[in-house]
């Protein structure tokens, strides 16, 4: 039996991507659902806002093993940047940590994100997609500020609601 | 002066002149102890889940405390709390309500039986605690990094003040109970732990802030307990050396220091030095550690206090102790895991018998269960936790005495011989081999610590010559000699058979047994077929020789038959040594160049090599029909029955010799 490699790999993409995409709409699926259980009264963007609360809270339980603070401050923020970044990479984006000018200072830039396009299916407002985002991130930092004993935060500066340019959100110690 | 409980003479054992540091005696606080050995408290899960000690957790104690024969004996610690946030596991032992002093008292009155020294240790379990509960409590609600503890609520100061009564309300309980010396449990992530760590104690109350005051609410215990206990009963501590969570922003090493010094300074009479945290990401007592690795830390205890200082971690044999002690490095020493592989152990060092001790083999399957909810149990020692059952602790007579034919001098096969001897059976081990051992004669020569796996055939190897084992080495057994000799019972500990690649005749393949004997020579690039510990042992064996391995297996994850206690430092191993590992595949294909993986979803891809291990087993079905069809009773034992570890051929060959 011979082996091809271009229909392996292209088998195996094209299963990664649909996967993805899965999880995307799965997620706004569930958003109505919430949603239609809430009432008419209901503010939709505070349901994404607290789902968006609930699952960086876990994330970042799981991220707590993989930190450490060996590297000291600065290589500490910039795994924690690279972790973020990875995070949103495994859910198809094309994410990356940069190191910022200021001590401590790290800048996650995505230069491209399917989950804004995945939200336009279901009628979710483009700000809503972006706080999300932030929120997500932000309840990750939620316990690795307490386990590090550190206070950390991270800010959206700029969202890139169809795909265009460079979403970056800055990761920073607070003061 | 101090008073000594048990008179004990040592001098007509040949033990005491080999190793005349460990059976001379010390005076701990007004406390004279006859020798320098101590059982230290361990966790044994086999009290009722209400807290109630059992016959189980009685007769556990028993053997421990007839084991350190005269020296001192700890039982577990004691869950203080009502609440059951300070219990760490289900079997532990209460002491929250003086209705609890009458089964202590048996343990104690257990341990006084064998005229040594009964030690009662308080052990809130902190952050590894609330096992029954919800939530736990610590000094301050720093998330877990472990799923698998419940989350923490910050104490407030009132509760870290009942919590100081609650040691000393326990303690008083001990005292009830008849227990000679009282112990504070303060290691591995436990409620004094994190008390005295900066990675868990964020307070600003006076029980928080500098090492001082982190150390405020044990200084408070050790004062309380110590009024309680009076003049005449030592109280101790177990401390943390090093903490080993530089990762995590915990104390450093002169911050441990420190501890030391208050300690002290609040009246203990022992410090028992330990080392590492439930969470910290550095091994410490597992068998890649090698022994005596960290004696250092005794011996930088003994010269920052002047108390008695004890330690265990990785010292399983005496002379390392004997010779520590003799060069006022430590004064007592400590075990918990030799002593759960050999509860007699130091007896037998006494008597003049190491060659009758069954070595602990560092595995920590002992931790791995208690962590999982389950009783203690031992991977080396088929008797541990059964020693209230008299046929597991000494197998009765047999009725009928049988002429037993056993095939494979392994480790299952041995101990099957040397049980059923014991019980009155005339035992012939044959092997095709030349020498006793099985498949470890090979297997020990995996890296990490594998050569102490041979320590179990060390031990069987003389209880079998004690027990007049006839050996036939060098001899197959055949249809043949079945035939001829026609035994009333075959044990078949003939070990697995490999799983062959189907149809390959493009690369060499051979077996993991040849490679880690040294009989097999493999190319550059190897792929190991089969993901459990053979396959990790030979593909480390391999990559440390420079040869790159791909190990392949048709187990989900690699390691699966490995102890989740140890699984973790194979994983590490393999990355550290550049071993690819494919799970959950099967080989579908052999190329010239190499192998075609399939994954178990169907993807398909190749991985060059020139060589392949093999190191996937099946159950031995060799000889079974012939057996059989002569109508002799049958056993099948070790790998031979189903493919495990060393183990379960352990477990199975105990369990036949007692049944047969």
């Amino acid at each position: 039996m011979s082996f091809d490699a271009e229909k392996e790999i292209s088998k195996l993409w094209r299963n990664l991507h649909s996967a993805q995409a899965e999880i995307g709409k799965t997620y706004y699926r569930w958003r109505q659902v919430a949603l239609e259980i809430a009432g008419p009264d209901a503010d939709p963007r505070e349901i994404g806002l607290k789902a968006a609360y609930v699952i960086g809270k876990d994330v970042g339980k799981g991220l707590l093993p993989r930190l450490n603070w060996l590297k000291g401050e600065e290589g500490f923020m910039m795994m924690l940047g690279r972790s973020l970044a990875g995070l949103w990479n495994v859910e198809g984006a094309q994410a990356m940590a940069e190191k910022g000018e200021k001590p401590g200072e790290v800048f996650i830039k995505c230069a491209r994100d399917p989950w804004p396009t995945y939200a336009k299916e279901f009628d979710v407002p483009m700000e809503e997609v972006a706080a999300c985002r932030e929120k997500m991130f932000q309840s990750i930092l939620e316990d690795v500020s307490v386990f590090f004993n550190i206070p950390l935060n991270i800010e959206l500066e700029k969202a890139i609601p169809r795909g265009e340019g460079m979403w970056v959100l800055r990761l920073y110690k607070a003061e | 002066m101090a008073k000594l409980l048990y008179e004990w003479d040592y001098s007509s054992y040949p033990g005491a002149k080999a190793y005349p540091n460990l059976f001379k005696p010390i005076d701990i606080g007004n406390l004279t102890v006859p020798n320098r050995i101590k059982y230290a408290a361990t966790e044994e899960n086999l009290n009722a889940r209400d807290g109630f000690v059992t016959d189980s957790g009685v007769e556990y104690m028993r053997w421990r405390g007839r084991g350190v024969v005269g020296g001192l004996c700890f039982m577990q610690g004691v869950y203080m709390d009502e609440a059951a946030k300070g219990q760490g596991y289900v079997g532990q032992a209460g002491a929250w309500h003086d209705k609890y002093v009458p089964g202590l008292a048996r343990i104690a009155e257990a341990i006084h039986a064998e005229k040594a020294v009964a030690g009662f240790q308080l052990m809130d379990c902190g952050r590894v605690g609330a096992v029954e509960v919800p939530e736990g409590h610590g000094p301050s609600t720093v998330p877990q990094r472990l799923r698998v503890f419940k989350p923490m609520k910050e104490m407030t100061n009132a509760e870290v003040k009942e919590m100081v009564k609650q040691h000393v309300d326990a303690a008083r309980r001990g005292v009830e109970a008849g227990f000679d010396i009282m112990e504070i449990s303060g290691i591995v992530g436990y409620l004094i732990s994190n008390f005295i760590s900066s990675y868990t104690n964020r307070r600003t109350d006076e029980y928080g802030g500098d090492i001082r005051g982190r150390m405020q609410s044990v200084v408070e215990i050790i004062q309380g307990v110590k009024d309680v206990c009076g003049p005449d009963i030592p109280v101790g501590i177990r401390l943390c050396s090093e903490e080993l969570l530089d990762d995590v922003r915990g104390n450093t090493p002169e911050e441990s220091m420190e501890t030391y010094k208050i300690a002290e300074e609040a009246g203990v009479d022992y410090i028992s030095v330990t080392l590492g945290w439930q969470e910290s990401i550095y091994p410490v007592i597992s068998r890649d550690i090698p022994m005596g690795n960290w004696t250092h830390l005794a011996k930088r205890a003994k010269e920052n206090v002047k108390v008695p200082i004890q330690m265990a971690y990785r010292l399983f044999k005496p002379g390392l102790p004997d010779e520590l002690i003799g060069k006022n490095e430590l004064d007592i020493w400590e075990m918990c895991r030799p002593m759960i592989a050999d509860p007699l152990m130091p007896k037998k060092v006494l008597e003049g018998k190491e060659d009758e001790i069954r070595h602990c083999v560092a595995c920590n399957l002992c931790l791995a269960r208690l962590f999982r909810d389950a009783p203690m149990t031992c991977y080396i020692n088929p008797v541990c936790a059964h020693e209230a059952e008299p046929v597991f602790v000494a197998p009765p007579k047999a009725d009928d005495e049988k002429e037993i034919l056993i095939v494979g001098a392994g480790p299952a096969g041995l101990e099957c011989a040397y049980v059923a001897a014991q019980r009155g059976h005339e035992v012939t081990v044959y092997d095709k081999r030349d020498e006793i051992g099985g498949t470890l004669n090979e297997a020990q020569n995996a890296p990490y610590g594998d050569d102490e796996l041979w320590t179990c055939i060390d031990y069987q190897k003389v209880m079998c010559e004690k027990a007049g084992v006839e050996f036939k080495l060098g001899t197959e057994v055949t249809d043949d000699i079945i035939e001829d000799e026609m035994p009333d019972s075959v044990v078949l500990a003939t070990g697995p058979v490999y799983t062959d690649i189907q149809g390959n005749d493009k690369v060499k393949v051979v077996n993991v047994l040849d490679v880690l004997g040294g009989r097999a020579q493999v190319g550059k690039k190897v792929v190991v077929w089969g993901n459990r510990k053979p396959g990790i042992g030979v593909s480390l064996h391999l990559a440390q020789k420079g040869v790159k391995t791909t190990l392949i297996g048709r187990e989900k994850t690699a390691g699966f038959d490995v102890n989740p206690s140890f699984k973790w430092r194979y994983m590490i191993y393999l990355r550290q040594n550049g071993v690819m590992a494919y799970n959950d595949c099967m080989i579908e294909e052999v190329t010239e160049t190499g192998i075609i993986v399939k994954t178990y979803d169907g993807y398909r891809f190749p991985v060059e090599c020139d060589t392949i291990v093999l190191s996937d087993r099946q159950a031995n079905e060799s000889l079974k029909k012939t057996v059989q069809s002569e109508g002799i009773e049958l056993f099948v034992v070790g790998d031979a029955l189903v493919p495990r570890n060393l183990s379960s051929a352990v477990h199975d060959g105990y369990r036949i010799g007692m049944r047969i």
